[in-house]
């Protein structure tokens, strides 16, 4: 079996190291952002979107993205999950949306990380954290990308 | 009514029934069916997670046709003092070997993946001639793990169900039917997360 633990990882967000640490109890190895996934390219073959999920579970062969987003705020991820699987079809993703992620927090009774994302606290939080990530994408992606219904 | 007074109340709890025992009944009944007749010739061994499962196991091994044999264990979950002891431990293990043997392992319910995934490992160290999952309930929704699950009694939606064998803080699981408790039962920050 891979060994579980990475070191020296520098997560972004602290749901995702508590999210490593439920995946260490129960001995599932996993890899931290180990592949980034071109989505579109200009006319020189230069990468001009791209997308890279947090994590990589080689026993199950899986991708996972995790989001603290509300759903009317995960326009771009969803659109650009969208567009991993028209690419890449044989790529196994998983999306866990704040609702997932707020379930697993309180099933492991891991309260301080389900709170933020559960109250009215949490909507100012994931604003911000919405408009960083819009504007992180917007360097990367085309102009005029009709909007589509978020999944759900 | 005090709240505390409702917990222990199973039936005014119950918001509505999912599963009538004779829906549950019926459903092991097939399920029985199909084991004895996939097992037929063989005598494998149940095996089932404490605590939820005994209401299950005792209805589904006393409807199975074939000689059987059936053994328990317990595992620590990721919650409270256990999270820092590092890895699932294993509280109580099998009285009995499975190496060679045919192993149906037993679930009550399966969500993540993660505990199921941890002891099919487990049990496959120990050189078992096979291993199969039956599983009456099943939330596909919450899976993280994918496993193969080939006896599957119902899918069941993202919910909190107690009865069964299944509990609410320890409670409920003398139930003869699965139902979900009423809102005032549940407490959001507590009981997201259904165990066995």
């Amino acid at each position: 079996m891979t060994e579980p633990k990475q070191r020296n990882v520098k997560f972004v967000h602290p749901i995702e190291e508590a999210f490593v640490k439920i995946l260490n109890f129960y001995g599932i190895a996993w890899e931290y952002e180990p592949k980034t996934f071109a989505l579109s390219r200009d006319e020189n073959g230069v990468i001009t979107e791209a997308f890279t999920p947090d994590f990589f579970l080689p026993e199950q062969n899986m991708f996972i993205e995790l989001t603290t987003l509300r759903p009317q705020l995960i326009r771009h991820k969803n659109r650009k999950l969208r567009r991993i699987k028209e690419l890449y079809p044989e790529v196994n993703i998983k999306l866990l949306k704040r609702s997932d992620l707020r379930d697993l927090m309180i099933k492991y009774e891991m309260y301080d990380l389900a709170e933020p994302i559960t109250g009215t606290a949490a909507q100012a939080a994931s604003a911000q954290q919405s408009q960083q990530v819009a504007s992180a994408d917007a360097a990367l992606e085309e102009p005029d990308v009709p909007e589509q219904k978020d999944e759900q | 009514m005090a709240l505390d007074e409702l917990t222990r109340d199973p039936v005014s709890s119950v918001r509505q029934v999912l599963f009538t025992e004779q829906q549950i009944h019926e459903r092991i009944s097939a399920l029985a069916t199909e084991i004895s007749r996939d097992y037929a010739g063989r005598e494998p061994i149940l095996i089932g997670v404490l605590k939820g499962v005994f209401v299950f196991m005792a209805d589904l091994a006393r409807r199975l046709t074939i000689p059987l044999e059936i053994d328990f264990m317990a595992v620590s979950s990721y919650s409270g003092a256990t999270r820092d002891r590092g890895m699932v431990r294993i509280i109580k293990d099998l009285d009995c070997s499975i190496t060679g043997r045919d192993v149906l392992f037993v679930e009550d319910v399966v969500d993540t993946g993660l505990t199921l995934n941890y002891l099919l490992r487990n049990l496959r160290s120990r050189g078992p001639a096979s291993i199969e999952v039956c599983a009456l309930f099943d939330k596909p929704g919450r899976r993280l793990i994918g496993l193969p699950i080939a006896y599957r009694g119902f899918k069941i939606p993202d919910k909190f169900i107690v009865g069964y064998g299944l509990d609410h803080r320890e409670h409920h699981r003398n139930l003869p039917y699965v139902g979900l408790l009423k809102p005032d039962q549940l407490h959001p920050e507590r009981d997201s997360g259904q165990a066995g």
